[in-house]
């Protein structure tokens, strides 16, 4: 592999902004801001396809205005995964036989949690099969079906309140199920060359991640976490400490797998209670004191296996025994 | 004809091979030099699939081609192929076209020329290898071209022509070249294919106007809109480039003839219509039936015609009330249904229906529903016609549709 694409400082980003003015999207949107890190790690030599979403709705409609400065393609909900590997079979047969020019080009696909880990969930797996090069799937994880009034996903985590998991007279908890960990299940499949998990906070971390994906033999995967303020019911000017404080502590695990090795990119030392991030959020209000330190024993029980993978440089599953209170709700 | 003459026609006579449908259209896959092309399993379609995968493990020509995790994955996959500038490939049957809907509905509207293969079987449930229409059918509204051939040589024929079609720039919109399962896919027939040299000419590499590739402007497609700023506009573009493929169809049709020396009236085949009381309507493989029944019934006396429609979008209407508008009594044979429409009768049947209501001389209209997968027999086709004939004696008909090759006492 070529010498590693690492930025080191901030000033050393791109300044032009390839996904620029001309949406709509909600003031403090984390999916926006990655957008806009994505592209500037990707450069002008890309296609985006975007999956029906948040990123699809909010980035058009009003004015027939596109963000977009690289050639994009809206797919249906659940063909990310399909939509990547025809525009990237697209570019290698059409320079094969000779009828383009040759050259790297990126294919990205930046697709939601819903129609990344549920409804396009299949294609995904199909994509992460083939062997397409400089083809990187982002997962934008804001734990809801955010654009159609936020209901839970299959990435939603346990207690959330959604339009479909809501509190009421009887159901205390919110939502029960407990976050699919859409990487991990990314990473068994043998063809993918890179997996991470990253978030908004430090930028440098994602634009890095995502350079080093393009650059690596195949095909690549990164679940980016990012805070919504229309789903998780937080103040704008909070997204970024949002961010930060998910890594604080430890809700949300930024790692990197390549070439075999597991390795944290940062390690909450020492771990932050889990409260500080819950308490942020309205979706989380309604969660008894009882129910918070639940899920501060699941995420320390989680946490012995992610220090144990990043000792021991390998993959494992994380088992957490699921919450009592989810069956007595 | 002097001998000599005669020997050299026969060493230039083209090769013909004995071809199933499948390969048949695998065959002029190849000779399209398709760039990309999307697979999944099922029956009857997928021998198109297993052919093109050995003709790329032989070298003979070269495509990515993807197995596909569905349906759905597998008609995105050739309209985003499409969209950057890949010439590709697709298809599938009966269920699995109604699992790739969404990609199907989307493919039309995004203006881009991808074509499919459509083996012809009835959906489920239950499971049934039989032939019905329907499994195409319910995207008749959704702005593909749709064609139905008759035999392995005309599906290989309409492949070619797809393509040129579909990727004229006054048109744009997908196709589907449908084949009756069984009765063309996995039966093998004569056929002559074109040569390589000449398929270059009459189909040149595709060149969209503007590809989903960073060497050109970038493109935002399908970018989401309010409703009221483009929604009606949007629309009218795929109809008129469904109006416009009328001439478009006709100009390929006439330039394949040229090339190829075989000649296809564009939207409907007749047989004995000339002088024909009654006619036998219908698409694909059963119209050999049909004629064969025709030629068999006129050493009675009866005056039979048949008409083949190759187009069912754009449907020929003014072609059919013009034909049908001579005879007394037309009966549709037809694989479709449509449970609950007018009559609750057929697809075909309304829209053959729907051409004649503004004709001023309208025929007796019978629909004879092969519906379930039953195969039909020529004694079907004789009974139809006895039906047609009895009815266009007395001027009038008390029953519109049959299901003859229905059991019991509802027959």
């Amino acid at each position: 592999m070529s010498e590693r694409p690492i930025i080191r400082t901030v000033r050393d980003v791109p300044s032009a902004d390839l996904y620029t003015s001309g949406h709509r999207t909600c003031a403090g949107c984390g999916a926006a801001l990655g957008y806009r890190l994505l592209l500037k790690a990707a450069g002008p030599k890309t296609v985006v396809l975007g999956p029906t979403g948040c990123m699809y709705v909010a980035n058009g409609h009003q004015f027939l205005s596109s963000p977009y400065s690289v050639p994009w393609y809206h797919t249906q909900l659940g063909a990310g995964g399909a939509a990547g590997v025809g525009t990237a079979a697209a570019f290698r047969s059409l320079m094969m036989k000779g009828k383009r020019k040759k050259e790297e080009v990126n294919v990205v696909v930046y697709g939601g949690d819903g129609g990344t880990g549920d409804i396009g969930f299949s294609g995904l797996s199909m994509a992460m099969s083939y062997d397409y090069k400089r083809f990187l799937y982002v997962l934008y994880d804001n734990e809801s079906y955010a654009n159609t009034g936020i209901q839970a996903s299959s990435t939603t985590p346990w207690g959330a309140s959604t339009t479909f998991t809501p509190t009421g007279k009887i159901k205390r908890i919110g939502n029960l199920r407990m976050k699919k960990n859409v990487a991990l299940i990314i990473a068994a499949h043998p063809g993918v060359r890179y997996v991470a998990t990253a978030t908004l906070f430090p930028p440098l971390d994602f634009i890095n991640k995502a350079k080093k994906a393009l650059a690596a033999d195949g095909p690549a995967f990164i679940h980016l976490l990012v805070p919504c303020p229309k789903g998780w019911f937080t103040d704008p000017k909070y997204t970024l400490d949002l961010s930060r404080s998910a890594l604080e502590t430890g809700l949300w695990v930024s790692w990197e797998y390549e070439s075999g090795e597991f390795s944290l990119s940062y390690r909450p030392e020492p771990r932050k209670h889990v409260e500080e991030y819950l308490r942020m959020q309205k979706r989380f209000e309604h969660l008894t004191s009882d129910k918070i330190e639940e899920i501060e024993r699941m995420t320390a029980k989680e946490w012995d296996y992610w220090k144990e993978m990043d000792r021991r440089k390998i993959m494992m599953i994380p088992w957490i025994a699921p919450p009592l209170s989810s069956s007595q709700n | 004809m002097p001998k000599t003459a005669s020997k050299s026609v026969v060493k230039n006579l083209p090769k013909r091979f004995m071809w199933t449908g499948t390969r048949a259209i695998a065959e002029a896959v190849k000779l399209a030099d398709v760039d990309v092309i999307a697979a999944y399993p099922i029956r009857p379609y997928t021998g198109v699939m297993n052919s093109l995968a050995k003709m790329l493990a032989d070298g003979e020509f070269a495509a990515e081609m993807i197995g596909a995790d569905s349906e759905h994955s597998q008609f995105e996959i050739a309209k985003h192929a499409s969209a950057v500038g890949a010439r590709t490939f697709v298809g599938s049957s009966g269920v699995g076209l109604a699992y790739a809907a969404e990609p199907i509905v989307v493919t039309a509207l995004g203006q881009l020329p991808v074509v499919a293969m459509a083996g012809c079987r009835a959906l489920d449930d239950p499971g049934n290898f039989g032939m019905e229409w329907n499994d195409v059918l319910i995207f008749r509204d959704s702005g593909w071209l749709m064609s139905w051939a008759k035999d392995p040589q005309e599906a290989l024929d309409m492949v070619l022509v797809a393509y040129r079609v579909s990727e004229d720039r006054r048109v744009l919109l997908p196709s589907f070249v449908a084949v009756d399962g069984a009765a063309i896919t996995h039966i093998s027939a004569p056929v002559e294919p074109p040569s390589r040299e000449g398929v270059t000419r009459f189909l040149p590499p595709y060149k969209p106007q503007y590809p989903l590739d960073p060497a050109y402007e970038p493109v935002t497609k399908a970018q989401h809109i309010a409703p009221s700023l483009i929604g009606p506009e949007l629309r009218k573009i795929v109809d008129n480039s469904m109006t416009q493929a009328v001439e478009v169809i006709q100009e390929a049709w006439r330039a394949y003839a040229a090339f190829v020396g075989r000649v296809y009236p564009p939207f409907i085949e007749e047989k004995y219509m000339e002088d024909a009381e009654i006619a036998l309507v219908t698409m694909g493989a059963y119209a050999k039936d049909a004629v064969h029944v025709a030629t068999k019934l006129r050493q009675e006396g009866l005056k039979v015609g048949v008409v083949r429609i190759r187009y069912f979008r754009p449907f020929p209407a003014k072609e059919l009330a013009e034909t049908l508008g001579k005879v007394k009594a037309a009966g549709v044979v037809d694989f479709s249904y449509s449970f609950g429409s007018t009559d609750s009768s057929s697809v075909l049947f309304n829209e053959v229906k729907s051409a004649l209501y503004e004709s001023s001389s309208r025929p007796l209209l019978l629909d004879f529903m092969f519906v379930g997968g039953r195969e039909p027999s020529v004694e079907h086709f004789e009974q139809a016609v006895r039906l047609l004939q009895k009815g266009s004696g007395k001027g009038v008909i008390e029953r519109h549709v049959w299901w003859p090759t229905l059991r019991g006492e509802n027959q």
